[in-house]
């Protein structure tokens, strides 16, 4: 009966109800928004190891993330392949230079050399044609949502990359870098586009047999290179994030942002169930004066916060989910992983219920003998 | 045999400046049965002295007693229930939870500890509205109910526990003539026929005509306890 009467006034106070469904609904709506771009981003700073199909990195020592470190040599290949858990290695060559686009204008892209037939690390998601163009040396990937920077290339179209000439063979989907537009290539095309010596490789890849201790096989890999950073593929996403969250201040802007919309949130929630308590002393006087104790109020003024919240949960997700399936094929990086969604709305109750201290506070020292004035 | 007693209660009130005894020392018992109307001027003590038979302000000196148990020490819980289970009240203003239809506003008195309602209880609130009647108004809102119906709705929540004590604050203080007679006869016949103690206060001479004992306060003092017949 009690939650039943919480929810009946909170049906009849529509006013206050409304208001402070808004602060759960902007809670949701703009935490959420927020939310969604940072994962977003973050996936645009691990893409390389996220999609790499391989377990194992080995880079240059001391490297900070996954987009710079120095040149390594390629005689390590060989030293790797000799560990029986070992299923394959690849090169993996980064190279910087400039996109000729088409008007006679240039955009700075990264290019990512792929050795042929395996192309491992390379594009894996397409919308146009597939993978085994790479196997054409003359052949690029782009992502879709990148073509509008180079200046819209169809496919087949040829362009310049580095004064070196190249094909767009395929159009991928969801490689997009965070330092700027991305370009697959197969390894000895990003070679001659960046002028680096041959035997000289960015990373090596490795893919080690499944029923493999994968810690004690990276602790070989480092025991023969010592002069290299070896890292499983979950680890240098995690430093390639952590990089750039505290390097960019993406971090500290995220937390700013998110703080505003949690505050304006309970600001709201606090205002209108305050004013909502407040104009409803005397219902809470009068349970008191009936026989009501102090936790018959709490129960529903909670319930009353339990009812609210509910409902611009499902207004903020319903509005949520509609500006993400929006932005999902749009330059905005946004993505919201299912899990977070419970947390989400876990976190905008308890905020919900911080924002109904001061009204349960009011409505829990209401006096009975006050119906008798 | 007295129901419901007090002795020697007095209460203070500290209005910002100086402590000031708005209750001077009391002695009352109240016996089933009878409408005890209690009366005197504004600030004379009446509502304070209702507050504290009623268990919702405490005396600051002196002991209540319900069933020969003393009630001094009970704390906030305590007095709740005690609340619950034997005490109805009527008000002034109805006090009706708007949001609520008539039949909850009712039922809330069982159900505002949290217990569920049966079908039993439900059904007799239908019965006392009908009693009362109200009979078509058991799902309308309070607000689309006159000044008498929804004191007569306030009297059936009152009631619908069969409380041992119904303490009413003015009942007609917000009623015309007509509407304020017939609920002075139900609280009459509720004393009578339900054998409870039923106290009115009210400064309203019309009320005086109903009660079998007359009660007279002036400045937190009894003046007067006077036991006739005034119809």
């Amino acid at each position: 009966m009690r939650l039943w009467v919480a929810i009946k006034i909170a049906i009849h106070d529509r006013s206050s109800t409304a208001g402070a469904v808004l602060g759960v609904v902007a809670i949701i709506f703009l935490v959420g928004q927020q939310l969604s771009v940072f994962f977003g981003l973050l996936n645009l700073m691990s893409v390389l190891p996220d999609h790499s199909n391989a377990d194992v990195w080995i880079m240059s020592k001391n490297i900070r993330n996954s987009d710079s470190g120095n040149l390594i040599s390629g005689a390590y290949i060989d030293r790797v392949i000799g560990i029986s858990e070992v299923e394959w290695i690849e090169p993996l060559l980064i190279g910087s230079a400039l996109f000729r686009r088409g008007d006679g204008s240039f955009e700075p892209v990264r290019v990512i050399g792929l050795r042929r037939p395996r192309i491992a690390g390379g594009p894996w998601s397409f919308h146009s044609s597939d993978e085994k163009v790479l196997l054409d040396l003359e052949a690029v990937v782009v992502d879709k949502l990148d073509l509008s920077k180079l200046g819209h290339p169809s496919l087949d179209e040829i362009g310049e990359i580095g004064e070196k000439r190249v094909r767009i063979g395929a159009i991928a989907t969801g490689a997009r870098g965070f330092q700027g537009t991305l370009l697959f290539a197969p390894l000895e095309k990003v070679r001659e586009i960046s002028k680096t010596p041959p035997g000289r490789y960015s990373a090596l890849l490795v893919k080690l047999d499944e029923k493999s201790d994968k810690e004690s096989v990276i602790k070989k890999i480092k025991d023969i290179l010592p002069n290299c950073s070896v890292f499983s593929s979950q680890e240098l996403s995690s430093l390639s994030r952590k990089y750039y969250i505290t390097n960019t201040g993406i971090g500290g802007s995220f937390l700013f942002s998110t703080s505003i919309a949690i505050m304006i949130g309970v600001v709201i929630i606090t205002l209108t169930m305050y004013t909502s308590v407040l104009s409803r002393k005397k219902d809470f006087a009068l349970i008191r004066a009936i026989g009501g104790r102090k936790r018959d109020i709490f129960i529903i003024v909670v319930g009353e916060v339990f009812f609210i919240t509910f409902i611009g949960i499902f207004v903020g997700f319903l509005l949520l989910s509609t500006l993400l399936s929006y932005t999902v094929n749009s330059q905005i990086p946004s993505y919201l992983p299912l899990k977070v969604a419970p947390l989400l709305a876990l976190g905008a109750f308890i905020v919900s219920l911080i924002g109904s201290l001061f009204a349960l506070k009011v409505a829990l020292a209401t006096d009975p003998a006050s119906v008798f004035h | 045999m007295s129901i419901l007693k007090l002795e020697n209660i007095t209460r203070d009130f500290y209005d910002g400046r100086q402590i000031r005894r708005v209750l001077h020392s009391t002695n009352l018992a109240f016996i089933p049965g009878e409408l005890v109307v209690l009366s005197g001027p504004s600030g004379s003590g009446k509502t304070t002295l209702l507050s504290i038979m009623g268990l919702v302000l405490k005396p600051s000196e002196g002991k209540i007693y319900l069933n020969d148990k003393d009630l001094t020490q009970i704390n906030d819980n305590e007095a709740a229930m005690l609340r619950l289970k034997y005490y109805g009240f009527i008000f002034q203003q109805h006090m009706l939870i708007e949001g609520l239809s008539v039949i909850d506003n009712i039922l809330l008195a069982y159900a505002v500890q949290g217990s569920k309602v049966t079908a039993q209880q439900r059904q007799k609130a239908y019965g006392l509205l009908e009693k009362l009647g109200l009979k078509d108004t058991a799902h309308m809102q309070p607000l689309s109910l006159s000044g008498g119906m929804k004191q007569r709705v306030s009297i059936a929540r009152a009631l619908i526990k069969d409380p041992l004590i119904l303490l009413c604050d003015e009942p007609t203080a917000s009623l015309d003539a007509e509407n304020g007679i017939t609920v002075m006869k139900i609280l009459k016949k509720s004393a009578l026929e339900d054998q409870r103690i039923v106290l009115v206060v009210s400064h309203d001479s019309r009320v005086f005509p109903f009660s079998d004992r007359l009660i007279k306060i002036e400045n937190g003092k009894i003046v007067s306890d006077t036991k006739e017949n005034y119809q």
